[in-house]
């Protein structure tokens, strides 16, 4: 290629003042940034938190909530960041406890179960309204709550109303008749609820949030578009001052809300966002006072582990390889036994997940204080070998290649690569893996057309019945193909028992029997692990991770105020 | 005004083949769009798919698809029900063309001068140092960028907030992580047009009459030589409305592209199907004018 010979002097003269100005500056930047960090890291002794310490101006919590939440309806939603709206702005009959998630007061101001033990009669307070200024009635309660069962509505927690009598009877339509089921309004102020068979965790249950009430004349007046802000009507401690879309919600203190003198929050910030890094960048450089937990990868614990405002806690969750049981080699269940045998969970908890998770041998998690556990499976290579020898397959000799299937995520496929290897080198059997995005891999695992899979269950509600009601016989959360008469009778018998000691001790003797059967190879507990600024008052760490925000407040007096960032 | 109504025409059958060839794909996907960890009752999956249509034949719902589109009903989005996908899109579209029109005009403003300087000082350091530049832009990828500037702007210097879509100053970060990529494509295509243009008997004509140089820089030189960068700009244009999905995710920015990667993964079928349409939509629309800005700066060619 020829070169141009014209030079044109005296021209760009600006334009080179320009660029030059220009790398001064972005060389200054960089000079700067690098000294600054440099700087940081020496004095990090001085800042003990990984977001800012000083509280923000105004009394506005802000946090990242996760993904979009899919609806704020809370009759149809599924989803933790849709509750976490939905708690804000709705109240139920009963509300969690900020500490204990016990149920205490809400609508209800009091209410009692009669002695046939399944009869509920709730009594409603008198100034409880709605954010239009109707006053919240028991027929709201009923309305809503026949409105999850009715046959064509969408609801995807239905099902945990069907321990209401009548309730799946009348959703399946083989019942027409809606006072056939349990759920009447007495009067105004006074609501009650038949259950098929006595329960113990159902007010529990009633603080989950396909339990909060929806305001009747707003739905049928404008169906779907019912939760736009501008047509919403609600009746929790905030209300629904704005949304957009992959953006936020933001929630302001309704001023009519009974308990109101004890919302010391003027307005709450949602953010709706799903990429990990993002919420921690924004947590760091002070744009939020909460990132809550799910939202911190494993790889990250080393480095913010000691911070102060870091929290881990224990968290109703389960991880584990369920096996389709019907399928050989998985229907012989020494096989499944030894495979279950063979994975030292220490070992994944510790190096691929930087003890962010507690190892665990059982399905139900840790964190029951009544709950009798059952021996939990352990790491014995050993016993494992022996076992697998019994099934005529000693030493590995003819065992199939089998497949590990999970949905994308590192640390899936972290531990996923760290199975494989112990059960090559303990079982000496090969193992492929294969990585699915979530919607094949929920085909894969509803259609049971896998062998082995990566599966996680969290409990609705805090009692050990809701991790092994998945496993009885037919249940569409199993996805093993296993099916236990035993089993399924003890689960059967569990749920009607009234003295909780026994119950407790049923409900052992059933997981018992799944850990030695092994459908479910667990692998761990799960833990929360999220970042709260130091200023957060109210907020306590909590078995399901739930926080209602009502009771959240900033604490200016006791928190030192933020020098990080300040001229030294 | 015949080449217009030509090409206005032929859209008409583009688009529908787009859109028939987008929703069989999309449902060749396995899994659908209601499906999660906790299994859905069976009564409440019935009742979902009978309300959306989903429990008809694959051909009938096409059909009312079609019939739907025509008069602009996008339908609901089946993850979001209580939104519609024309809403979403309307919402979320804008600030796409916001980002994607501040990445263009950065890009000019940045790229033009730097491709300038680089032709007319050719073989200096004006050349070498922006053309060096130029192709590490060329060759870092956003998500790789996007963070670097979020660590040294927003986190250690504190001068530039790291996230969301609001005052001006959250705005600079996306458009420039965006804008890296143009800016050094639009300074190599400045360079190379003007390069040729130098060489050009007009040129030679121009500093024969005596005009000053400055004049034959920006009338003669500059004019041919950005004929390059115009028909790059229809394409970089639609490119970064559409292309801004790992921007917009970095930055957790409102805007369309995320509503395409998520609609996807979540089986959204009318979420993808409109984002699709606007997509489409929107390239040949800025291929159309790629064309027209040609004819005005390039005196050769001619629209029949």
């Amino acid at each position: 290629m020829s070169r141009a010979d014209v030079t044109i002097p005296g021209s760009g003269v600006s334009r080179a003042a320009w660029l030059t100005a220009a790398l001064v500056i972005v060389g200054i930047a960089i000079t700067v940034g690098v000294w600054r960090w440099v700087a940081g890291s020496e004095g990090a002794a001085g800042s003990a938190h990984f977001g800012r310490s000083a509280p923000p101006v105004g009394n506005v919590l802000r946090f990242v909530n996760g993904p979009e939440p899919e609806t704020i309806d809370p009759g149809l939603m599924s989803g933790q960041p849709d509750g976490r709206i939905a708690r804000a702005i709705f109240e139920g009959l009963v509300t969690p406890d900020p500490r204990t998630l016990e149920p205490i007061e809400g609508v209800a101001s009091r209410w009692e179960l009669a002695d046939d033990g399944v009869t509920y009669t709730f009594h409603l307070r008198t100034d409880a309204v709605w954010t239009n200024g109707d006053r919240v009635s028991a027929h709201d309660f009923a309305w809503s709550w026949m409105r999850v069962l009715h046959p064509d509505t969408p609801a995807r927690y239905a099902d945990l109303f069907y321990l209401i009598r009548n309730a799946r009877a009348y959703k399946a339509r083989e019942i027409d008749d809606p006072a056939a089921v349990g759920i009447r309004a007495l009067d105004e102020q006074t609501f009650e609820v038949v259950l098929e068979t006595p329960t113990p965790y159902f007010l529990q249950l009633v603080t989950f949030y396909p339990f909060l009430p929806v305001h009747r004349t707003s739905v049928e007046r404008y169906g779907d578009a019912w939760t736009h802000p501008e047509h919403i009507v609600t009746n929790g401690p905030f209300r629904l001052a704005m949304h957009r879309q992959n953006d936020r919600f933001r929630l302001e203190k309704f001023q009519e809300y009974w308990d109101a003198d004890n919302v010391r929050l003027d307005a709450v910030v949602a953010y709706s966002l799903d990429d990990l890094s993002t919420m921690l960048n924004m947590y760091r450089a002070g744009m939020t006072d909460w990132n809550p937990s799910g939202y911190l990868p494993a790889e990250y614990i080393p480095y913010v582990q000691y911070y102060e405002d870091y929290r881990a806690g224990p968290f109703l969750g389960s991880y584990f390889y369920s096996m389709v049981v019907t399928r050989p080699p998985f229907d012989d269940k020494r096989v499944r036994q030894a495979l279950a045998l063979a994975i030292d969970r220490e070992q994944i908890t510790s190096f691929v997940l930087h003890n962010s998770v507690a190892a665990w041998g059982r399905i139900v998690p840790d964190g029951f204080a009544d709950y009798p556990y059952p021996e939990p499976v352990r790491f014995d290579p050993e016993r494992a070998r022996q076992l697998l020898a019994e099934a005529g397959y000693a030493g590995g000799a003819g065992f199939p290649t089998i497949e590990i299937l999970f949905n994308t995520s590192e640390d899936h496929k972290k531990i996923a690569e760290a199975i494989q290897a112990m059960w090559k080198q303990h079982l000496g059997i090969d193992v492929k893996l294969l990585n699915q995005e979530w919607a094949s891999y929920m085909r894969t695992t509803i259609d049971r057309e896998y062998q082995v899979a990566r599966r996680t269950w969290i409990g609705d509600y805090v009692d050990p019945n809701t991790f092994l009601a998945i496993l009885r016989g037919g249940e569409g959360n199993n996805r093993t193909n296993w099916s236990n008469a035993r089993y399924d009778e003890l689960v059967a018998a569990a749920a009607g028992e009234l003295d909780a000691e026994r119950r407790m001790r049923l409900l052992a003797e059933a997981e018992a029997i799944a850990l030695d059967e092994m459908p479910f190879i667990p692998i761990y507990s799960y833990r929360t692990r999220e970042f709260v600024a130091p200023y957060v008052r109210g907020w306590y760490p909590t078995a399901l991770d739930t926080h209602p925000l009502k009771y959240i407040w900033f604490d200016r007096e006791s928190s030192e105020p933020d020098m990080r960032g300040a001229r030294r | 005004m015949t080449f217009l109504l030509r090409r206005v025409l032929v859209m008409i059958p583009t688009m529908l083949a787009i859109i028939t060839i987008t929703f069989f794909i999309i449902r060749l996907a396995p899994g659908g769009p209601f499906m999660s960890e906790r299994e859905i009752p069976r009564e409440a999956r019935t009742a979902l798919n009978a309300k959306y249509g989903l429990d008809e034949p694959l051909l009938v719902q096409y059909g009312r698809y079609i019939h739907n589109v025509v008069r602009l009903d996008f339908g609901p989005s089946y993850k979001f029900p209580s939104r519609a996908v024309r809403d979403i899109i309307f919402e979320s579209l804008p600030v796409s063309l916001e980002l994607g029109i501040y990445a263009i005009l950065l890009a000019l403003l940045i790229g033009i001068p730097v491709g300038s300087v680089a032709a007319l000082k050719q073989n200096t350091v004006w050349d070498y140092a922006p053309m060096s530049l130029a192709m590490l832009g060329v060759s870092i990828p956003n998500f790789v960028l996007g963070p670097m500037l979020i660590f040294l702007f927003a986190l250690t210097l504190r001068w530039l907030p790291p996230a969301l879509w609001g005052p001006p100053q959250h705005k600079i970060l996306p458009a420039l992580t965006l804008a890296a990529i143009y800016i050094a494509y639009i300074a190599r295509l400045t360079r190379g047009g003007m390069l040729e243009i130098t060489r050009a008997d007009f040129m030679r004509t121009a500093r024969a009459k005596g005009l000053p140089e400055a004049t034959i820089v920006t009338r003669h030189a500059l004019r041919g030589g950005l004929l390059p960068v115009v028909s790059f700009l229809g394409p970089a244009m639609a490119r970064a409305v559409t292309g801004s999905i790992v921007v917009e995710k970095i930055f957790a920015v409102p805007g369309v592209g995320q509503h395409f990667v998520n609609g996807a993964f979540n089986r959204d079928y009318t979420l993808v199907m409109g984002v699709v349409i606007f997509y489409a939509g929107f390239l040949i629309l800025f291929n159309l004018v790629v064309d027209l800005a040609y004819a005005f700066l390039d005196p050769r060619v001619k629209l029949e």
